[in-house]
């Protein structure tokens, strides 16, 4: 069995699991009016962390979540011989080092935290923290670690802020997924971290059960998602086929939902071709708003923590059904059981991810 | 048992097919190299010229790839052929090209903000081929034989029947491409760190 725990978050709405899940329990949402952010000096919706340091925000946000996640497991696991990092990033340092991005991150926590190995670099668009739990969780079951770190970060620039709003991708008030009055993405910055391991003793709290899942793309466009979702359909079958999971053992799907009228619309073609569409679903992106890099992670994270706090969360800006195909989109947060949860991810490139989680 | 069972090696002046030479740098041509190494290649493909060089770089490879041996792809189902990339700068090239966009031409273009993230390529090479299998891309600070050995035999064994992986070291002054085609029970060159190493090692130097 591979185990998946030790879930760690620094986000808009907290400092750590604890405050940031404790915020989203609260149906607080970390987006706010950012005045003159965007580009020619635009107001723009943003959810930023407070308090970054203006250069290596990112190292510096890689640097605190390995010292909250070391607290979480055995401390022997960081510095271990059989311990793996993967970072989860799209644009990495990029306001710090754009011709370089990467080298940096590395160098220092390489240093400072006496890793055993050169950390693993995942950057795949969107799908980058799916793919890294699935890539740490394959590393771990075929035996060439013990233990993996996965951390998903990316932090708001500039640059990517002009990007999406270059392609009127920028929703002008906070992003509502899955609503029929979404308007786009709103842009978020966070760091997150989960630890896989063979090993349930490492962990401080008790861990989960990793399903492994598998990606696949879309072949159809590298900006624009399929309208068919066959590249989100393969992925969701071939992982839920693999680990001989049917549509009725999913308690609850933590989906991509970017709140763009395409990718949205996508994704209920895709549940509703995998028989999921009765299934509850939220989108995070209404609390974080797009982390892009980080998302993967932060959204298995806290959808970790929803299942040990036994709360099924809202899908924040949801009003009504926006999509052709209607979902399961859940209005109201509530206390249930959940057992077993899907995560998927769908990003440029034609990239596709799911993973499942269960409970042991 | 996998086999590394084509590679090839474009480099700024030349590109090599299983170590022999098959098209060198015309520097009487009026077009870009990559954009001759397209022509050489025979195959039309509109879309090429919209491409970023990390994009050309690793769709012409591919290319070559295929072209050794027409029928080697059409016995795989599409979503059995795996793609792995990576490289030390991501797609720092286009980062810098948008960056200068809404800096110094004070309007950031779309087109080449599609370009700025690194698994991009893998997209492009899907669509060319029609292609639905796993993709990754990596940033690794140099060729890692062992990152590519060991991720391939975990694709092999959850599915994937064969695997284009390779080394992208595209800026617009340099190019350094090293794509291999990884197959199982084929025949070739046995896929494992020793022998990657070396093929590494007689094309690097």
């Amino acid at each position: 069995m591979i185990y998946i725990g030790a879930e760690e978050m620094i986000s808009p709405l907290g400092n750590d699991a604890k405050a940031t899940f404790s915020a989203v329990s609260e149906g607080l949402s970390g987006i706010s009016l950012v005045h003159k952010a965007g580009l020619n000096q635009t107001d723009i919706h943003l959810a930023t962390i407070p308090g970054l340091t203006v250069s290596r925000a990112f190292e510096n946000l890689i640097v605190a979540i390995l010292k909250l996640v070391a607290n979480n497991v055995d401390p022997d696991t960081v510095a271990s011989d059989r311990t793996l990092v993967i970072i989860s990033s799209t644009k990495g340092g990029l306001k710090d080092s754009i011709a370089d991005p990467f080298a940096d991150v590395a160098d220092t926590i390489l240093q400072e935290f006496n890793l055993a190995h050169q950390p693993l670099i995942i950057s795949n668009a969107c799908i980058s923290g799916v793919l890294a739990i699935n890539t740490a969780g394959n590393f771990v079951r075929s035996g060439h670690y013990d233990h993996v770190i996965v951390i998903g970060c990316d932090v708001i620039s500039d640059f990517v802020i002009y990007g999406f709003q270059s392609l009127f991708a920028v929703s002008d008030k906070p992003c509502a997924p899955f609503d029929s009055g979404r308007a786009g993405v709103t842009l978020g910055e966070a760091c997150s971290a989960v630890v896989i391991s063979n090993n349930p003793q490492i962990y401080r709290d008790r861990p989960y059960s990793l399903l492994i899942g598998t990606s696949a793309n879309d072949a159809n466009h590298i900006s624009g998602p399929s309208r068919t979702g066959e590249g989100l359909y393969r992925s969701v079958s071939r992982t839920m086929a693999q680990n001989g999971i049917s549509p009725a053992d999913i308690d609850f799907i933590s989906a991509h939902g970017t709140g763009t009228l395409y990718n949205d619309e996508m994704e209920s073609i895709a549940f509703d071709r995998l028989g999921l569409v009765d299934v509850p679903l939220n989108s995070l992106k209404g609390y974080f708003g797009h982390t892009l890099g980080a998302a993967g992670v932060l959204e298995t994270a806290v959808s970790i923590q929803s299942m040990r706090n036994g709360l099924l969360l809202k899908s924040m800006g949801y009003i009504e059904k926006g999509t052709s195909v209607a979902l399961n989109v859940i209005e109201e947060s509530k206390n249930t059981q959940i057992r077993t949860v899907l995560k998927t991810a769908s990003g440029f490139g034609g990239g596709n991810a799911s993973l499942l989680i269960q409970d042991l | 048992m996998s086999f590394i069972t084509t590679y090839c090696h474009i480099t700024d002046r030349n590109c090599y097919l299983n170590g022999k030479l098959v098209a060198s740098f015309d520097p009487g041509s009026s077009d870009s190299w990559l954009k001759q190494l397209y022509k050489f290649n025979n195959v039309t493909y509109p879309k090429f010229y919209k491409m970023d060089t990390l994009s050309q770089c690793g769709y012409l490879a591919s290319e070559f790839i295929k072209a050794s041996n027409p029928d080697r792809f059409t016995s795989y189902a599409d979503d059995r052929i795996a793609m792995v990339f990576a490289n030390r700068c991501s797609s720092a090239e286009s980062d810098i090209r948008f960056q200068n966009s809404y800096e110094v031409l004070q309007t950031p273009s779309p087109a080449m903000f599609v370009y700025t993230l690194p698994n991009i390529v893998i997209g492009e090479i899907a669509i060319a081929n029609k292609w639905y299998g796993e993709n990754m891309f990596a940033v690794l600070p140099k060729f890692a034989p062992d990152f590519f050995i060991n991720y391939a035999e975990i694709l092999f064994s959850s599915g994937s029947e064969a695997v284009l992986a390779g080394w992208l070291d595209v800026t617009e002054v340099k190019v350094n491409a090293f794509v291999i085609l990884l197959e199982k029970n084929t025949g070739g060159i046995k896929s494992n760190i020793v022998n990657l190493t070396e093929l590494i090692e007689e094309a690097f130097t």
